[in-house]
């Protein structure tokens, strides 16, 4: 860092010889004068206000009582600013002296209306926070700033309540999306998407294909008043992303900076080798097998681990000339050797912006290098992003915005490092295996080294392209005319080619396809191109009529979606050199291409009308076509209304305004309409075909299949949203408290459900239809608070929101637990009351004896020591899952949900003589998980090469004479390659709440003083980190963010815990 | 500046009346693009070879799902053993499931798509392409229904008989879920196989990769057999239509039947005569593939009838009718030897059925002068014995990888003491040898592609065998031409007059299910039929549905039955011992000599085992239960069981979770 200010002030250190120059004589020359004074506002003194000599460095801040004293340029003004307070400015040579010769100035400072001013971005235009009726949260820039992530979808994570972001897919992969939506749970997923629309100045887009640095501000509308001026596309809310524009004035530079190192938040542990092998032989003796390694095989593993064997020592001889790879006795810790990579990255920005009166610009670039954990076949992600914006003015009447965003994607991986390495990474990564054969050969038949690192690659490039043009037309004064064109292109490319992985014979020559290795060589490639076409016409008219104002907003919008997509492979290289499709041989190419598109056409309208901003009232209505249901049922009116009381403004009040500035109750309700079901032609049936696809050779080839059409329901139609919401907003003490509380609820009617049940004589998948109702409950709370103490300025933002959701009809005639329950919570779990591990075979004897009536032989048999008791909660002497509905369930009950309650986000910051530090923490308060498969469980039921062993899995249930000593007192009962005592339970059940600091940063700028010298206006220096910290009371195994997703129970790629150091700077 | 503002007004004005005015509706009229709607397929003959061949649905080596294929298919019967059991030999562990299990639908209901849409096409002449193929095609989806409505009839007897697709609501599917008693179900089966014949040819195109005729005549006395014998052993059960405690008494619709030859001894007799006819359509048409009686050593070893199952390439062979193919260049291969023929698989013959095996001169094993040479060793016990049985067993030192490997390969003392691991572990030491083959590549994972028998006319003879004894209660001229070319092709005598001659139930008793029907032993001649058929079909899947028919469990109820492996207990004991003394053999991972010379596989393990006594049998098994969602689903309130037409087989409760009640 010092090098850099070093070869920058040498740069121009010409200049700034000539300004110190410059300096020392305006200094020199000029004839200080003592100021002292008291700053006040309406209430009385104001300690820590700050004094600033404008156009020099000096300046002062008020004291306790209110009182400061400085040196100045008798004709010098004064700035006096205060957070919540106009900044005032007093000329010196305005004022009168005090007979000493000196200034003596007694400032009122006014409370700050910037507040009420405050504008937030709202459905086609803005609206004053103060005026707003509808359930908006807002985003500014600086809640994203110096945050090392990937995108800007990961630092919102928390921010406003009620928006939800959680892990999705395989977890932190780079590439991998997370799921977002807004208010819980808005539709059961069966046929219809209840994701947010994502709008980017306006147009929709992509998250996390943003420069995060570009952003301006984000408004989230969460309640159907907000977001029904968009229809059809937003019946679950709509997320609204303004970009940063030019302002006039001379060009002003911005350069962003930072060099990340990550690592795994968590990784698990595995089983050192020893205790590994006699813990998959427990297990298969447990279950009345034999050892899985014998005597032999657990001597050797014991020896090497002493240190009795050579290092190499790792394998002995098979049959066929191999090595005996399933026999081998290495130990390895394969989740540190596979996510091994702590890799460094980087972000840089460049922004300029500026311009007249008339036209300014803005133009920005962003390069963000994140590579990932993977040791071996790296795993890389380049993001590229450049922004231009021009706005103008053509004419009094006409003013012009274009702007052009380019955002290129690059990611790349090892070809194996697909879906099943995760499997492959907990199931086959035993600690026995070893990375090198006595050889020092990779073994490519029990490790994926060679698979990762000669296996071939898969690179994906997506670009963005979005054009929008917008023209104004102020024909009169309070009436414009805004035509919108809107156009993305987002091309995306895959190419991707397997190699095999070879292994080698014990001579060291010969080689063999490894058991790690794919069949065929191949190379594949995947295009797509989708062309988004979206013209908006409106026009806004407002008018005041004494103290009643109104707003009227009519427009039109219409939207065409194309998508292309041609794919190829081929088997079959000629050379490995060239991993290019027309250099690959194979006879019998696979191809296959599609063309789809969808539409949308909207007229909208909104009227608000206020009176004295006292009572407030808005109302939209918005008319709405889509091409994914046939013309009978395809237009749809959204109507919606909201009001709003701000009782600060009434007369009153007026004797507490100066404590509570704003007290504000506002209503909502509205109806949209979802159009976003899963496939684009829900209306349409078709056969399924393959081109030869067929599994069945005839003649040597792979024949064309086809089969029969799906059904669709004759009555499939939109699915109907409404919503209710009640809100408070408060903001006291000159706004440094303020407060916000929204509750809720939102119907989600005739939604597209899971396919009914129908007898089984129907032989084929009963469509889906519109038989599904849900209703979700909740509340968000946003509560600040944001002072300064002398110059110490702090803030702290608590963000808490909940919802729960009920499915308030289902078609689920036989009540069974296995899908939804009409009014029931989703996402509860049903599971069996443990009593204990039995530790001994007495204690289970007994506990059998006391189940007279088929004992525990529904969950399994050869019941033991070590085994789980399960409790017989419905006292029909013993223990089942009965028919597993609700007249039956057995001995289950409801044990837990998994729903996350309660998710919060608090925000603490504080700055101090040009230090300033964030914390952020974001987290659930209640969540239960219970969690199946083998990251949890260790051995499951589906046998040794689905099971894995970690150090957790040592806890497990052991008796007297176990060669890794008893451990009667275990949490994990006796390890068995069968899953009867794995059923949902109390005793497992996980408690998946957790808090976690998703930032910390702390920051320095440089004094103006210093810095104005060198020509920088602004430069601050900063660390910062992400994850650094987790409390749970989750099993080790588990990361709170991505429990319920990935693979086995939880085999994700690790999220990641970045450090990073950056500066930031301004011209 | 003007200007271009004028353009873009102008432009903008142009999109908002080209927005507005070329009418939304066009605009919103978007039908698939890359999709094809059912009104433009199933209208040529390539759209038909296509939609059959998706249908194909039999019992070949799975692709990654199951390792083994129809090789293991008699595991758990007394042919084939693994460690571990089957439930249905644990009265009270075989449970009515709460969903799925063989009510169902969904392979039926693409066949009745293609059935309906096809033949009023192919009436009016609509479907083009060459005649001949299209008629095989629809011939095949006909072979196809029967196929499927055969798994019905085995697993559950009376089962709804329904011939075209249905739409989505509720009455129309409750209406359709009467089950139709199980000889008219068979009925059905054999009109639909008959349709079949009707349509199909002896040479389409694929040859024998595709079902033909002759296949579907096979298959036709396959059912014909199986149904047969089911109603002459099981009759006097409630598992027979109009017999005592019949559930489907119980039910309006199926109150009162009338067997359509008016009498259960009527449709014995017309099951069987079809059996028989079908039968020997095949049997006279196909010869058998040669044994030259040569046990691979050296690639110039040929043996046909081992190689019929051995090989990549099956079409050659005249007495398979239909064969799967497979090619690791196209990505379908199996792993069957890499699991099975060249490991050990975790299963193996019991020594119930190796005993069962003739010696060549005709006598069992236990008659006087057999010659029999003991079983101390594998080795031993196929001396001179039933070539099928030193065919496709395995031994110590033969060989079992002759190419893509530097020496050959040979096969190893078989391993009973590591974990059932699925690959290496022998479960009772005679191993598996059918299915083989000698490329050592082809034993590595995923790279198997040894073609797999769906069909082959030695079942042919063995079915015309037993039908006409069953019928007749001789063996007539036919028969006893089929029996002989049977046996001189396993390299036994001829003369099945000698070994029937020297049979002693009770010794059969010890070794054969099969030697019961009704709980009681059968006649030597009849016993003798039914021990070509076991013999014949070594680990070729086709034991348990014998069994059933047979009613060849009965003996099990109150007689637990103990499965037992090789002689480990004698010589073969030091097979075992470790080069620096003492032996891999412990109390855990093999059972105690004390209980028996033989490896006993459910006797290694005394903790909660509930097999430990032996195999028993509950009468009820000899049918799978319904599962409980199907009641509810067709009941009239969702709940109430006995407002659905759908009635349970005997013996099981319609309630989830809970084993037979009532039979024993």
């Amino acid at each position: 860092m010092k090098e850099i200010l070093l070869r920058f002030s040498r740069r121009i250190k010409d200049k700034l010889f000539l300004l110190i120059l410059l300096f020392s004589y305006s200094t020199g020359f000029g004839q200080q004068v003592n100021v002292r004074g008291t700053v006040s506002d309406a209430a009385g003194p104001l300690p820590g206000v700050s004094v600033k000599v404008d156009g020099t460095s000096s300046g002062a801040a008020t004291n306790g009582s209110g009182t400061f004293s400085l040196k100045a340029n008798p004709n010098a003004s004064l700035s006096f600013t205060f957070v919540g307070y106009k900044t005032q400015k007093v000329t010196l040579s305005a004022r009168n002296r005090t007979g000493s010769g000196d200034y003596v100035l007694n400032v009122t400072l006014q409370s700050d209306d910037t507040a009420l001013d405050e504008v937030v971005v709202v459905g086609f235009g803005t609206q004053k926070k103060v005026n707003l009726t509808g359930a908006v949260g807002t985003v500014d820039s600086k809640a994203l700033e110096s945050r090392p992530v990937q995108n800007a979808v990961q630092a919102l994570q928390g921010l406003v309540p009620g928006l939800n972001i959680s892990a999705s897919g395989n977890g932190g992969e780079l590439n991998s999306g997370r799921s977002i939506n807004i208010r819980g749970t808005g539709t059961i997923g069966a046929g219809s998407k209840g994701d947010p629309l994502v709008l980017i100045d306006g147009m929709e887009g992509d998250l996390t294909a943003l420069n995060p640095q570009d952003i301006e501000s984000i408004s989230v509308l969460k309640d159907a008043a907000s977001s029904s001026i968009y229809g059809s596309r937003a019946p679950f809310g709509v997320i609204l992303v303004t970009t940063k524009k030019g302002s006039s004035g001379a060009a002003k530079i911005n350069y962003n900076t930072s060099f990340r190192r990550s690592s795994p938040v968590l990784l698990p542990d595995m089983m050192d080798s020893y205790s590994f092998v006699n813990y998959f032989n427990d297990a298969s003796r447990n279950g009345g097998g034999g050892a899985v390694f014998d005597d032999k095989v657990v001597d050797r593993v014991l020896k090497y681990q002493k240190g009795e064997l050579a290092p190499n020592d790792v394998v002995e001889l098979g049959s066929g000339g191999k090595w005996n790879y399933d026999f081998t006795n290495a130990d390895v810790d394969w989740y540190s050797e596979y996510y091994g990579n702590k890799p460094l990255s980087q972000e840089h920005s460049l922004s300029m912006n500026g311009g007249s009166e008339k036209w300014q610009y803005y133009a920005s670039a962003n390069y963000l290098d994140q590579d990932g954990l993977m040791k071996y076949g790296r795993d890389e992600f380049n993001r590229y992003t450049l922004t231009a914006k021009i706005t103008g003015e053509l004419s009094r009447f006409v003013r012009l915005n274009y702007s052009s965003r380019f955002v290129r994607q690059d990611y790349s991986r090892a070809t194996y490092m697909g879906d099943g390495f995760y499997d492959n990474v907990a199931r086959r990564a035993r600690p026995i295996r070893p990375k090198y054969d006595p050889n020092g050969i990779l073994m490519a038949d029990v490790n994926y080294i060679d698979a990762l690192e000669n296996g071939g690659r898969r690179t994906e490039q997506q670009d963005w392209l979005y054009q929008q043009v917008r023209t104004t037309i102020t024909p009169v004064n309070n009436w414009n005319i805004i035509g919108e064109l809107n156009y993305r292109v987002n091309p995306y490319y895959i190419h991707e080619y397997g190699f095999k992985s070879l292994a080698y014979m014990a001579d060291g020559v010969g080689t063999y396809t490894a058991t790690t290795s794919i069949g065929n060589e191949y190379v594949y490639d995947k295009a797509y191109r989708s062309n988004f076409f979206n013209p908006n016409i409106y026009t806004d008219f407002t008018h005041s009529v004494g103290k009643n104002n109104f707003k009227v907003l009519l427009g039109y919008q219409s939207e065409l979606s194309k998508y292309n997509d041609l794919t190829a492979s081929r088997n079959d290289l000629i050379t490995h050199e060239v991993p290019v499709i027309s250099q690959t041989t194979s006879a019998t190419p696979s191809i296959s291409g599609q063309y789809q598109n969808w539409a949308t056409t909207g007229f909208f309208g909104r009227l608000n009308y206020d009176l004295d901003g006292r009572y407030l009232l808005e109302a939209n209505l918005r008319y709405d076509g889509t091409s994914r249901y046939r013309k009978d049922m395809r237009w749809n009116w959204f109507p919606s209304f909201s009001a709003g009381w701000n009782i600060a403004r009434e007369s009153f009040w007026e004797p507490i305004v100066n404590k509570i500035g704003t007290f504000k109750f506002r209503g909502s309700y509205g109806e949209l309409g979802n159009q976003n079901t899963d496939v684009w032609y829900p209306t349409y049936v078709s056969i399924p075909t393959g081109t030869s696809s067929g599994n069945w050779l005839v003649n040597g080839v792979r024949p064309n299949t086809a089969g029969a059409p799906g059904l669709i329901s004759s009555s499939l139609t939109w699915e109907t949203i409404r919503s209710w919401n009640g809100g408070v907003d408060i903001g006291a003490f000159n706004d440094r408290l303020t407060a916000t509380f929204d509750i809720y609820r939102r119907y989600t009617d005739n939604m597209m459900g899971p396919a009914p049940s129908l007898p089984a004589t129907l032989g084929t998948a009963v469509p889906n239809t519109n038989n599904t109702d849900l209703r979700t409950n909740g509340w968000e709370l946003s509560l600040g608070w944001r002072d300064r103490v002398s110059s110490f300025a702090y803030g702290v933002r608590l963000n808490l929101a909940d919802n729960r959701t009920v499915v308030t009809k289902y078609p689920n005639e036989t009540n069974s637990l296995n899908t939804y329950l009409p009014g029931y919570y989703t996402n509860e779990i049903w599971g069996f009351q443990t009593i204990d591990i039995a530790r001994s075979q007495e204690e289970m004897n007994a506990h059998l004896a006391s189940l007279p009536n088929g004992g525990q032989n529904a969950l399994g048999s050869r019941w033991g020591a070590g085994d789980i008791m399960y409790a017989d909660l419905n006292g029909d002497g013993k223990i089942s899952e009965g028919s597993r509905t609700i007249s039956d369930p057995g001995d289950l009950q409801i044990i837990g949900n998994s729903a996350p309650r309660y998710t919060f986000g608090l925000d603490l910051d504080a700055s101090w003589k040009g230090f300033d530090f964030r914390m952020f923490w974001q987290g659930v308060a209640k969540r239960d998980f219970f969690p199946g498969g083998l990251t949890f469980w260790g051995t499951t039921g589906a046998g040794q090469f689905w099971s894995t062993a970690f150090t957790e899995h040592m806890d497990y249930f052991r008796l007297e004479d176990n060669l890794m000593g008893p451990n009667p007192d275990a949490y994990y009962p006796r390890p068995l390659f069968g899953d009867k005592n794995q059923r949902t339970q109390t005793k497992y059940l996980q408690n998946a709440a957790y808090a976690r600091l998703k930032n910390l940063q702390l920051g320095y700028t440089l004094p103006a003083s210093v810095t104005k010298n060198i020509r920088i206006s602004n430069l601050r220096f900063y660390v910062s980190g992400e994850n650094l910290v987790t409390i749970t009371k989750l099993a080790k195994s588990l990361d709170p963010e991505s429990v319920g997703i990935g693979r086995q129970g939880g085999t994700v790629y690790p999220l990641m815990k970045v450090v990073s150091a950056g500066l930031s700077l301004n011209f | 500046m003007k200007n271009l503002t004028n353009t873009l007004i102008k432009g903008l004005a142009y999109c908002l009346i080209l927005s507005l005015f070329s009418s939304c509706e066009k605009h919103l009229e978007r039908p698939p693009l890359s999709d094809i709607a059912p009104e433009n397929y199933l209208n040529d003959e390539s759209h038909l070879a296509a939609y059959s061949i998706a249908r194909y649905n039999f019992r070949t080596q799975a692709l990654q799902a199951d390792n083994f294929g129809p090789y293991t298919d008699d595991t758990h019967t007394d042919n084939q053993a693994t460690r571990g059991y089957n439930n249905r030999f644990v009265p009270g562990q075989w449970r009515v499931g709460s969903t799925g299990g063989d009510w169902s639908f969904g392979n039926i209901y693409p066949l009745n798509y293609f059935i309906q849409t096809v033949l009023p096409r192919f009436a009016e002449g609509k479907i083009t392409g060459n005649t001949t193929n299209v008629k095989h095609y629809i011939g095949e989806v006909y072979f196809l229904r029967a196929f499927e409505y055969f798994e019905k009839l085995r697993a559950l007897g009376d089962f709804p008989i329904i011939r075209t697709t249905l739409p989505d609501q509720k009455n129309a599917l409750v209406e359709a879920s009467k089950r139709m008693p199980r000889t008219e179900v068979a009925r059905f089966i054999l009109s639909d196989l008959d349709s079949a014949i009707l349509f199909l040819n002896n040479n389409p195109v694929g040859g024998k990769n595709r079902i033909t005729q002759a296949a579907a005549q096979l298959f036709r006395s396959r059912v014909a057999l199986f149904e047969g014998t089911w109603l002459k052993y099981h009759q006097g059960t409630p598992l027979v239509p109009n017999g005592p405690g019949w559930p489907g008494a119980e039910k309006d619709y199926n109150k009162g039947y009338q067997f359509k030859s008016g009498s259960l001894e009527g449709e014995i007799d017309f099951f069987l005569t079809e059996a028989m006819a079908s039968a020997k359509v095949v049997a006279d048409a196909y010869p058998l593939a040669a044994n030259t009686k040569v046990i691979r050593r050296t690639l110039s070893d040929n043996n046909p009838y081992f190689d019929m199952f051995g090989s990549a390439d099956l079409s050659t062979y005249g007495e398979v009718l239909l064969w799967r193919a497979y090619s690791t260049a196209l990505g379908l291969a199996h792993s069957a030897n890499h699991y099975l023929q060249f490991n050990g698989g975790s299963n193996g013959y019991t020594r119930g059925y190796v005993d069962n095996f003739l010696m060549q001169n005709g006598l069992p094993i236990y008659a006087a002068g057999s010659g029999y040479a003991g079983d101390d060793s594998v080795h031993l016990v196929k001396v001179n014995r039933d070539w099928r049985l030193q065919l496709f067993m395995k031994a110590p030192g033969e060989v079992k990888a002759l190419t893509n490997v530097a020496s050959p390969q040979y096969e190893g003392y078989p391993n009973v003491w590591t974990a059932s691991d699925g690959k290496n572990n022998y479960a009772t030491g005679y191993a598996i040898k059918k299915g083989l083959s000698y490329d050592y590549t082809q034993q590595q994972l995923s790279q198997n592609v040894v073609g797999s028998v769906v069909f082959r006319a030695a079942e042919a003879y063995l079915n015309y065998m037993e039908a006409s004894y069953e019928k007749t209660g001789a063996v007539d001229a036919t028969a006893a031409g089929y029996w002989r070319k049977l046996r001189e092709r396993a390299g036994v005598n001829t003369n099945f007059d000698v070994t029937v001659a020297a049979t002693q139930m009770s010794e059969e008793a010890k070794n054969d299910w099969g030697a019961y029907s009704r709980g009681v032993l059968i006649t030597p001649t009849l016993y003798n039929i039914r021990r070509e058929r076991r013999s014949e079909f070594i680990a070729d899947g086709m034991r348990w549905n014998d069994l059933l028919r047979w009613r060849a469990l009965d003996q099990l109820v109150n007689t637990p039955y103990q499965i037992e492996g090789f002689k480990l207990w004698g010589p073969m004991e030091k097979w075992y011992n470790k080069p620096a003394g003492g032996t891999n053999l412990t109390a855990t991972n093999v059972s105690s000599k004390t209980l028996s010379p033989y490896l006993r596989v459910n006797q290694i393990n005394t903790s909660g085992n509930l097999v430990w006594e032996g195999y028993r049998w509950n009468v009820a098994h000899y049918l799978s239960p319904i599962a409980i969602q199907h009641f509810l689903l067709s009941s009239s309130d969702g709940s109430t069981v006995s407002t659905s037409p759908i009635y349970q087989n005997p013996g099981w409760p319609t309630a989830a979770d809970q084993g037979p009640v009532g039979l024993k």
